[in-house]
């Protein structure tokens, strides 16, 4: 059981949530009963250790843990809590932001490494794609035919009478100064490094 | 209702939509020539930031930044109407839009670096795009021509048992601007039952997640696969043929997925995915390789032309 001491402000974690920018307005976690809605419409629940309603209880409980705990990725980002919440809050909103503190700590970097290859093709085309080291493990789900509309996909999108995919330089250095105002670039170098170094820290 | 325009839309493209089911672009160009729906796609416009943003690689900061930048090109354009192609841009747009909107500092930031990278010209200001307003799905667009669909119907697809997955991103995280209600949407029913079609309105699981949940899909496979499966079931024993979409990452998990989700369950699922607007433009006559694009799906989606009739031969 946590126990607090007199005078602690309880409510630091939620506060700190509710203040990203990446939390709704009005975020409800301050209101929240614990009903549970959030946990009975969960897929992740369902087949997992996960409970969005512990997640919340523990939020409101200052623990810190949370940003080192693995159960914070087992959300799938649907937003079935959040779209049925009685008081506006939304524990998707909430993992999105823990994993970011998970991120800037530093145990969280390589939990997205693997995706740093997305962020690549954006910065040299403006546009994302799915990292090529997950494409091998795709092959053999989706069977040789997707690989091979892969190899003719540029003419199958000319048959549509579809334009290029890439932008025009002009509008990539855009991007790219933006996104190295912004810190992503440093960013993603750091995550970068973690993944070539297998480095957790 | 919300109010949806007809005119001065920007067709917002989509990463996985370019690489994986071209023809649901071509298929939403197609429909929109036909009904009449005014608009333009920017070679300037860069991609959402979406699988890399819900993977966590993307900061809100940066993802704001990049659709201050977006919504900069379709003012310039003239078409500040975005309709997108994907559910995930749609609600990350609406979500930027918010941002920008009401927070200030964030707002000046943004300003700031568009002023020192040479593109003041793109700058936001307040209320430039509004979330409800100006932020749409194109099936939404759609759905606001739904009845001027049945006139336009050259093919019968009646044959078929139909039913819908209507994608989180666009039912869940702006709900209040969901058209209908989320917890049984009935958008793409909707637009089908236009075509003459009957659906299955209902069915266990039908909110459910497809399962992808963008990192789950490739770091945790099994858990993702055990959950499209659920849904797979339902549909299986309502005896599905055709399961229709609006977001390209869904359709991806359940069309190239399926083969490989039913071997290992030793189910032969078999359901043909398509967009709904790939749906609609077969029903309105586009050509299924030419137009539709499909020759790019996992599950084979020729039975339908086998059993398809043409309404004009009767």
């Amino acid at each position: 059981m946590t126990t607090f001491k007199i005078g602690e402000n309880t409510f630091k974690l939620a506060e700190i949530i509710i203040k990203d920018l990446k939390a709704s307005e009005n975020l409800g976690i301050l209101k929240c009963i614990q009903c549970g809605m959030c946990t009975s419409v969960c897929p992740a629940a369902r087949h997992t250790d996960y409970d969005p309603r512990g997640i919340v209880k523990r939020v409101l409980d200052k623990d810190e843990s949370l940003f080192t705990d693995d159960i914070i990725w087992n959300c799938f980002y649907c937003y079935s809590c959040h779209s049925v919440c009685p008081v506006n809050n939304s524990v998707c909103e909430i993992n999105q932001i823990l994993r970011q503190k998970a991120i800037d700590i530093g145990k969280g970097k390589l939990k997205v490494a693997p995706f740093s290859e997305y962020a690549e093709s954006y910065l040299e085309c403006g546009l994302g794609a799915i990292p090529d080291d997950f494409f091998d493990d795709l092959l053999k789900d989706y069977g040789s035919e997707w690989g091979e509309f892969k190899d003719n996909l540029e003419d199958i999108r000319e048959e549509l009478g579809l334009g290029s995919m890439s932008l025009p330089d002009k509008d990539v250095n855009e991007i790219n100064k933006i996104l190295e105002k912004t810190g992503f670039t440093k960013r993603l170098e750091r995550v970068r490094r973690c993944k070539d170094e297998g480095d957790t820290r | 209702m919300k109010e949806i325009p007809d005119k001065e839309i920007l067709l917002f493209k989509s990463c996985l939509v370019n690489v994986e089911y071209p023809g649901v672009e071509s298929s939403t160009r197609f429909l929109f020539d036909k009904l009449g729906i005014e608009y333009i796609v920017s070679e300037k416009q860069s991609c959402c930031t979406g699988l890399g943003h819900y993977a966590d690689l993307f900061d809100q900061f940066s993802t704001t930044a990049l659709a201050a930048r977006n919504f900069g090109v379709a003012r310039e354009e003239k078409h500040k109407n975005i309709a997108t192609l994907c559910a995930t841009c749609y609600a990350i747009l609406k979500k930027s839009a918010n941002i920008l909107n009401k927070k200030d500092n964030v707002r000046k930031e943004v300003n700031k670096i568009f002023d020192s990278s040479g593109i003041s010209d793109l700058k936001y200001t307040a209320e430039d795009m509004d979330s409800r307003d100006n932020i749409f799905h194109s099936v939404e667009i759609l759905y606001n021509k739904a009845d001027e669909v049945p006139d336009l119907v050259e093919v019968d697809l009646s044959g078929f048992r139909i039913a819908a997955h209507h994608a989180c991103h666009y039912c869940k995280v702006h709900h209040k601007d969901t058209i209908g209600n989320v917890r049984n949407p009935m958008v793409i029913e909707t637009l089908a039952k236009a075509c003459g079609v009957e659906t299955v309105d209902w069915y266990d699981r039908k909110t459910n997640t497809c399962g992808n949940g963008f990192r789950q899909r490739y770091m945790n496979k099994e858990l993702s696969f055990s959950i499209t499966a659920e849904k797979l079931l339902s549909l299986k024993e309502n005896e599905v043929d055709i399961l229709l979409h609006m977001c390209p990452n869904c359709q991806l998990q359940f069309d190239r997925s399926q083969k490989v989700i039913g071997e290992s369950i030793g189910v032969d699922f078999n359901i043909m995915c398509l967009n709904i607007s790939q749906f609609l433009a077969l029903a309105l006559g586009a050509d299924p390789y030419k137009v539709v694009g499909i020759q790019t799906h996992s599950v084979p989606v020729e039975p339908i032309l086998e059993n398809i009739k043409q309404i004009s031969s009767y």
